[in-house]
């Protein structure tokens, strides 16, 4: 039966590939889509504080998460966090990867030195930033203070303690750990634009800033968008900088949903998986709305 | 024949990952009477000098010594984490087999929990003091087995009081706000009051008792009673007069403890604990400084509170005989008294009072220990205690009545 024989070698043909895809597709499913599911499953189940499944809890987590007085400020400040923070970033980025483009001497060790807040550990950055401030004797306090400008142990001395002043300096410190990616996506981006355009453009008598905008930015583009998005995620789920520095505190007004979620964690398990859920679909959301609004296939591809 | 070796490689490292994923759980218990004992402790230390992972650590090894079949592997965490961690590792039923520390009654509810009796021998079980058993009992079984305990003092700094001109240490809130805020004209902190997230629930409740409040009355929350309201209004009036430290809701026990010691506040809730950061700060030597009653809202406090850490011993990893052994061997006088002496923390054991009972140091607070006010005993506390250590601070910034609410409405409601 020739038929026959055909239609295996063609399966065996067709199927050969998933030899070599298959541990990576499992690999994915076991740690990407698995948690995925088990995540939308807890937002609907009801467990008691201790780990326990006692029941289905219908949308009632959801319900229970609505009703907290606190979501909206915490929604309204997580929006603030991402939008801030991931602009001051490219926008700083841009001007670094500018000028590390340039030759200088001692460009290698700037450079690496560029390297050192991405190599060091988040949570260690967040606890140095967090003694910097401390009202009494952080470095930050003693230099104003020498100044001048502040007294030791005053409310003004105190930045961590003031809400608002707190998430200020944490977005301070999130921009600081996210500098260095960006600057080297978009560095890279810089490298691949020929020198020719320039030169080009410079006999034709066009002024530094207008090749800058007519050439440099439209070619890094790509660069900037994957780097724009990449930070937007990462920004989204940064946790250790809030909770190091303030643990979403006082109450939950230091708090973004991420860090929100995991005060949850502690007492309503199946709340904190619908606000996890939330997160999801929010970042979710936010991406499918960046690509659109950048018209991401016509400039990546 | 190079592209086939990288695939086969791959997959042997994809099947090596996924095999040590599943091979990691399971305990160390064995058939013959080995066992490894899993205990976490919190750390009362200040410091890398004085951790109890030390204290703990030579426990362990003096146990191992006499009993070679069992290893006891020691993980001590800081008390700002140690609820948020234990509770993590019960959620994710990767149970400790012993901890050291705060206890949570609902662990005694869920049946996670040996009772205490069947994890001592009966001298051991007899010779826990007994004014802290109800706190620790379920359904008239003792699950919690006290291991130090505390009771509460105000510390003053008598050089800033003297300073400001003040002559007696303040009686009642109304002397505590005049006094803090003379303390504050001399640049200083007048009162210190932590209301972070390290043991804010200790410092709402001696300020309740003040005023004839507290968390339960007959086993009845009261958290939003009108005392309590009263009392949440004074405080937050104190902290915008400007005579506590500013943001109050972000201070732990310890900094301020830690500021206190460097002479930099003028008055502050404490605990036997206190002494050794004032002594090892070096700022105040002993005549600088004295602990009185806490000063409620008409005159000192009777009763102050009595805080215990307790044992609990959880029966995930089924090793009750080994935690018995433990047990007995770490309750023993000399471990008691070296435990207070470190920290100048309160014994939990008969035999630890009567051997520290002539102590200068101990001897005031021990007297307070038998009357003392306890925490309440009820499988929700630990839900209501971790939203008071969060919550309790936004009583400046909001409506104190509706914080006492959000609370009220968390403990009644149940898990």
């Amino acid at each position: 039966m020739p038929a026959r024989k055909g239609t295996a070698a063609r399966v065996t043909r067709a199927a050969a590939p998933l030899l070599w895809l298959g541990p990576a597709i499992a690999l994915v499913g076991v740690v990407v889509i698995w948690p995925v599911v088990v995540l939308f499953r807890t937002s609907l189940q009801h467990f008691t504080p201790n780990g326990f499944l006692i029941g289905s809890a219908g949308m009632d987590n959801f319900r229970a998460l609505f009703d907290e007085p606190d979501l909206r400020g915490i929604l309204l400040r997580t929006v603030a966090w991402v939008v801030v923070v991931v602009a001051v970033t490219m926008l700083l980025s841009l001007a670094l990867a500018q000028l590390f483009n340039q030759r200088f001497p001692g460009r290698r060790v700037a450079r690496w030195a560029l390297i050192a807040p991405w190599a060091a550990s988040v949570v260690m950055t967040s606890l140095v930033f967090r003694w910097a401030l401390d009202s009494n004797s952080g470095v930050v306090n003693v230099f104003l203070h020498d100044l001048g400008l502040v007294k030791f142990g005053s409310n003004e001395a105190d930045w961590l303690g003031r809400p608002f002043s707190a998430f200020v300096w944490m977005m301070i410190v999130a921009v600081f750990v996210s500098l260095p990616f960006s600057t080297y996506a978009l560095l890279a981006g810089l490298q691949t634009i020929p020198p020719e355009l320039h030169e080009a453009a410079r006999v034709d008598g066009a002024s530094p800033w207008r090749s800058y905008r007519s050439i440099t930015l439209p070619l890094l583009r790509p660069a900037f968008l994957v780097a724009a998005l990449i930070n937007v995620i990462n920004v989204f789920n940064s946790f250790p900088i809030i909770w190091e520095m303030t643990g979403g505190g006082p109450g939950h007004e230091t708090s973004t949903t991420t860090v929100f979620m995991y005060q949850l964690k502690q007492a309503y398990i199946g709340e904190s998986a619908a606000m996890s859920v939330i997160n999801f679909l929010l970042v979710i959301i936010v991406v499918l709305v960046f690509l659109k609004a950048t018209r991401w296939k016509d400039q990546v591809n | 024949m190079k592209r086939r070796l990288l695939g086969a490689v791959s997959l042997a490292l994809t099947a090596a990952l996924t095999i040590t994923g599943c091979g990691s759980s399971g305990g160390g218990g064995g058939t013959n009477g080995t066992a490894t004992l899993k205990l976490v402790a919190a750390d009362y230390g200040t410091g890398p000098e004085n951790t109890s992972q030390k204290y703990w650590q030579d426990i362990a090894d003096a146990f191992h010594k006499q009993n070679p079949k069992i290893t006891v592997k020691v993980q001590t965490i800081n008390w700002n984490d140690f609820d948020d961690q234990v509770k993590t590792m019960v959620q994710n039923h990767n149970y400790p087999d012993i901890t050291e520390g705060d206890y949570f009654p609902d662990f005694a509810q869920a049946k996670l929990l040996y009772p205490a009796k069947d994890v001592m021998s009966d001298s051991t079980f007899k010779n826990l003091i007994p004014v802290f058993a109800n706190l620790g009992t379920y359904n008239g079984t003792q699950y919690g087995m006290p291991f130090t305990t505390s009771s509460r003092t105000m510390f003053y700094n008598k050089k800033l009081f003297t300073q400001a001109g003040i002559a007696n240490p303040p009686q009642t809130w109304d002397d505590v706000k005049t006094d803090a805020l003379k303390i504050k004209a001399l640049g200083k902190v007048g009162f210190g009051l932590p209301l972070g997230k390290e043991e804010a629930q200790a410092e709402t409740l001696l300020w309740m008792l003040g005023n004839g409040g507290g968390y339960q009355d007959n086993g009845k929350w009261t958290i939003d009673s009108s005392q309590n309201v009263e009392t949440m209004q004074f405080l937050a009036d104190l902290v915008k007069s400007g005579a506590t430290e500013p943001n109050p809701g972000t201070k732990n026990r310890t900094d301020l403890w830690k500021q206190f010691a460097s002479g930099d506040i003028g008055m502050i809730n404490g605990q036997g604990a206190l002494i050794p950061i004032i002594k090892s700060g070096g700022k105040l030597s002993d005549a600088d400084w004295a602990s009185v009653p806490i000063p409620g809202k008409t005159g000192p406090l009777d009763k102050t509170l009595g805080v215990c850490d307790n044992v609990s011993a959880f029966n995930g990893n089924g090793h009750q005989a080994q935690i018995k052994a433990f047990l007995d061997f770490a309750y023993q006088d000399t471990y008691q008294v070296a435990f207070d002496k470190e920290y100048d923390l309160l014994p939990a054991t008969n035999s630890g009072v009567q051997a520290l009972s002539s102590d200068p140091v101990f001897a005031p607070f021990l007297k307070a220990l038998p009357n003392s006010v306890q925490y309440p005993n009820d499988p929700v506390w630990s839900t209501v205690k971790s939203q008071i250590q969060s919550s309790i601070g936004t009583i400046v910034s909001k409506d104190p009545k509706s914080v006492l609410s959000a609370l009220q409405q968390t403990a009644t409601k149940g898990s």
